[in-house]
């Protein structure tokens, strides 16, 4: 193990979410089994006052999770100068079995968060928490997850070891190789282009309908997670070539790189923040209807369609500039 | 403005007119909460700053040393293997160093006498460039005072100075002393024709690996020694160092959190009435988490703001002078030096994790149990 | 305005210690009047008016405030008509010490995420109004004690509850003052506000401002008394 600040921060922050997640883990069974929001018992409001403090501590440590990811991967790349082979984060993610495994947990992790906050917003709007029983059974699906990253962060850090020679990005995302990174990057810039505007199309038409009609919101949620896809394969397979000015150089996590001006975390960020929203949507539709919630629930959907949208424009605008402003010329 | 962001306002309006008028404890709790943080802000800020010293030294460092083994020790090279090294295709520049360690039973300390490698810094015959320490250490009084060495009982060298190294980079040229190849060869009693190790400039970075794989086979012998694995080394120093220091302060945030979860659970009963009168007069639970959260969340900004900020100048303008032994020593001679300052957000932002985390987590009971007080408990 | 029907309170419910504090009671409150409760301290009048401004839930039966069930609701949301329907003037006034009276009075403001200006204005004139404008940014703890009572009754104001509740107002004030106090009361129904109050204060059942007293022993209503 390195022994670094940020790791230990970081291992800091998933040990305590650990302990959360076990907790609300064990109360989420109490709820399911004994909520019953009609009676006033001792026993009930004892109940929903615990509510309140698992609300808080879960919502804190899903802030804690969506900070961990980012400092997970600016870290990452910090280290790469200590591993043997390693220019990015990449490098450091490929020092051991469980740098990749870790970093895809996160990520999972930060999208359960971002939705699990959602409903938890939503549950506590309606004024009989028509929500609780959902969220809960929802608890009892994040703590698993919660606790395989915390498992896969340790077993990463503890393995990690600087003499290990490790592989570059410039082996792992090009076209030569077999696997899903390969693929990407082995995609036709052209198409790659073209996929992902369709993907875009796709989003605005499913948001417009939200917005306009009242309706596509299940819709908007599956376009946004296509986007997603969309882009990241774009992201490997041609707009990393633009901002490095490159014609091979592939790879989407140089781009966090301060010789890049940082560029990624503009296209990163907007990207998950979109999707995470997009879903959001989605999941809200989907949600079991309630009386208390019939006036809530419309209005919530079309603020964070809104929402999305402005994130999801957000990332074709620097797309754009990353084409505008380069000097590579792919195409004509 | 929404109604959320007014909402929050009130409430740190709220908090800041309560924590004024407990004046005393709060900024008790806030000076040992910066307290903790000016101490592992300090280890994490100096150890970033001497890697980026390290960087900027090994910049300059051929990419590739060649040195002589006989029996798995260094030893000397002959001048022979400086043509067969040009001879490598890819190879920029090959030169010859000179360099060795001198004791010196004045004071203790253990000089590092070298020939410039650029000529330009080579000093005339019986003159000398010193380290930035070395005048202090021997009390050299005046700027031309000619510096003495004492190899044996009875010889004295004398070296009239040329110069000072500038304070640039102190890290590692504090103890120098540079001087002229002949000088050199004299001092140590050395033959024509052999050199310390050879340095070896290679232009394309992406080379290095063939490069070092030739040398290898040429000479089966010599140990290759590039600039990244140096770097690399460094580099790990550091940060295990700093590593160290953190962990054990670690402790001391365990015990900072343990004492703050105490405060915040044995709540005075000044306290805990008024918890009770908001509650009556319609504030909800989540409106007085919401309170308490912002006046952890004040405590803590404030603490790491002065903490930090205490550190910024303990680092940068007072050398690190509480425990620069621990994170930089290495020799009997410590560096003069002031640092570059510069602040590093992943560091930063790791210290906020460490720092603030740890008082949210061990508060965050204490404050729902005071908040979930029954409403109606100031009629009764 | 509230009904009450089949209300029971019980503290400390399936402990050995439990305690019937309300044993069933129907009750309705009429809008627009002055309506006081009195009884023998134990009798329950301050858990009848603690339920029936929705700082405590019963143990069974039901409330209704304007015709809305608020006994199910949990406690956030109580907490949320609480705060829209009711002022409160405590006997002990429970201002917070340290803070000014303007500061106090806006309290209850602060966690709706109104505009501070107009709350700052409204609190302004309801303390012109009850004579206590020059007092504005004096600490509470400077104030006497008819002076902490109308503090306490500005700020049941400050979010403009169309019912104000009052538990033993006049117990620590001397008759002028509990004559003064009446006045602001009358003061408030003229408004057009509801007031519903406990006391076991001859002055305040016996004035001919109050519209109905109604008597509790026990935690019943004791329909013997007028």
């Amino acid at each position: 193990m390195i022994l670094q600040v940020p790791i230990l921060a970081l291992l800091l922050g998933s040990a305590l979410a650990s302990a959360v997640a076990l907790w609300a883990a064990c109360f989420a069974i109490r709820v399911l089994r004994g909520w019953d929001i009609t009676n006033g018992s001792g026993q009930q409001l004892a109940l929903e006052r615990a509510t309140q403090l698992v609300s808080t501590l879960f919502g804190l440590v899903m802030l804690i999770e969506i900070a961990a990811l980012f400092l997970f991967v600016f870290n990452a790349d910090r280290m790469a100068t200590l591993f043997v082979g390693a220019m990015c984060a990449v490098g450091t993610f490929n020092a051991n079995a469980w740098g990749f495994p870790a970093l895809t947990l996160k990520i999972a992790v930060f999208f359960a968060a971002a939705l699990w906050l959602r409903l938890d917003r939503l549950d506590r709007a309606g004024h009989d928490y028509p929500l609780t029983r959902v969220k809960y059974a929802a608890i009892l699906g994040i703590a698993p997850l919660l606790l395989a990253n915390a498992a896969a962060e340790l077993a990463y850090f503890l393995n990690l070891k600087t003499d290990v020679i490790t592989s570059c990005c410039s082996k792992l995302y090009t076209p030569a190789n077999a696997g899903l990174a390969a693929e990407m990057t082995g995609l036709a810039p052209g198409r790659a282009l073209w996929l992902l505007a369709i993907c875009g199309l796709a989003v605005a038409l499913a948001g417009g309908a939200v917005l306009l009609r009242g309706r596509g919101a299940r819709l908007l949620a599956l376009a946004g997670i296509a986007f997603f896809l969309a882009a990241l394969t774009a992201i490997v397979s041609v707009i990393s070539l633009y901002v490095y000015d490159h014609p091979n150089h592939h790879c989407p996590f140089c781009l966090l790189k301060r010789d890049y001006g940082y560029f990624g975390y503009a296209l990163y960020i907007p990207l998950f923040a979109g999707t995470a929203l997009a879903a959001g949507v989605g999941m809200m539709r989907a949600l079991p209807r309630s009386d208390s919630l019939a006036a809530i629930t419309p209005l919530a959907i079309r603020r964070h369609t809104r929402r999305a949208l402005a994130a999801f424009a957000l990332f074709g605008a620097a797309v754009l500039w990353a084409i505008a402003s380069s000097q590579l010329i792919l195409f004509g | 403005m929404t109604p959320w962001v007014r909402r929050q306002q009130a409430l740190a309006d709220y908090t800041l007119a309560a924590m004024a008028r407990r004046r005393v404890k709060n900024i008790g709790l806030l000076l040992i909460y910066a307290l903790v943080i000016f101490v592992i802000a300090s280890a994490t800020l100096f150890s970033t700053a001497l890697r980026h010293e390290a960087e900027i030294v090994l910049a300059e460092a051929p990419e590739l040393i060649v040195q002589n083994l006989v029996m798995g020790r260094h030893d000397m090279i002959s001048a022979e293997i400086i043509e067969e090294l040009e001879a490598i295709r890819g190879v920029g520049g090959v030169t010859g160093r000179l360099w060795g360690y001198f004791y010196d039973r004045v004071n203790g300390a253990n000089y590092t006498l070298m020939v410039p490698l650029d000529p330009k810094m080579v000093p005339p015959a019986g003159q000398a460039l010193f380290g930035e320490a070395l005048p202090r250490t021997r009390g050299l009084g005046w700027d031309t005072a000619p510096l003495f060495l004492s190899r044996y009982p009875g010889d004295l060298f004398r070296l009239d100075p040329a110069g000072r190294l500038s304070h640039e980079s102190a890290l590692v040229s504090a103890d120098l002393i540079l001087l002229g190849e002949e000088d050199f060869r004299a001092f140590f009693d050395l033959p024509p024709a052999v050199y310390t190790d050879i340095a070896v400039s290679i232009r394309n970075s992406r080379e290095i690996d063939t490069i070092v794989a030739k040398a290898g086979k040429l000479l089966p012998n010599a140990r290759l020694v590039t600039r990244d694995e140096i770097s690399r080394t460094y580099q790990k120093l550091f940060y295990w160092r700093e590593g160290i220091m953190v962990a054990m302060a670690g402790a001391s945030v365990l015990a900072f959190a343990i004492f703050a979860a105490e405060k915040a659970s044995g709540l005075s009963a000044e306290e805990t009435r008024e918890i009770g009168i908001l509650k009556a007069i319609g504030w909800d639970t989540r409106d007085v988490i919401a309170m308490k959260l912002w006046e952890g969340g004040l405590i803590s900004l404030g603490a790491f703001l002065f903490g930090t900020g205490l550190a910024y100048l303990h680092v940068f303008a007072f050398d690190a002078a509480l425990f620069a032994s621990v994170l930089k020593g290495w020799s009997v001679i410590y560096p003069d030096f002031r640092l570059t300052p510069m602040i590093d957000g992943v560091q930063l932002t790791a210290l906020f994790f460490l720092t603030v985390l740890p008082y949210t987590a061990a508060t965050i009971v204490p404050i729902w149990r005071a908040a979930t007080a029954d409403p109606d408990q100031v009629m009764r | 305005m509230i009904s009450l029907h089949a209300v029971r309170k019980l503290y400390n419910e399936g402990r050995p210690s439990e305690v019937t504090a309300l044993g069933g009671i129907d009750l309705e409150i009429a809008r627009d009047a002055l309506t006081v409760f009195r009884g023998p301290s134990g009798s329950g009048k301050t858990t009848l008016l603690s339920v029936i401004s929705c700082m405590a839930r019963p143990s069974s039966g039901r409330v209704f405030v304007d015709g809305r069930n608020v006994s199910g609701l949990p406690e956030s949301f109580l907490t949320q008509e609480r705060r829209r329907t009711f002022g409160f003037v405590f006997q002990r006034f429970n201002l917070i010490r340290g803070l000014t009276v303007l500061e106090n009075v806006l309290l209850p403001a602060a966690p709706l995420g109104r505009a501070p200006r107009d709350d700052a204005e409204r609190a302004t004139a309801r303390l012109e109004a009850l004579g206590l404008g020059p007092k504005a940014h004096v600490l509470v703890e400077q104030l006497s004690g008819g002076e902490a009572q109308r503090t306490a009754i500005a700020r049941a104001l400050i979010n403009d509850p169309p019912v104000l509740i009052a538990d033993e107002p006049t117990a620590n004030l001397d008759t002028e003052l509990a004559m003064r106090f009446l006045d602001i009361v009358a003061g408030l129904r003229a408004e057009g506000r509801t007031v519903v109050m406990t006391s076991h204060d001859p002055r305040i059942w016996q004035a001919a401002l109050v519209d109905r007293v109604v008597a509790l022993r026990d935690g019943r209503l004791d329909e013997e008394q007028p």
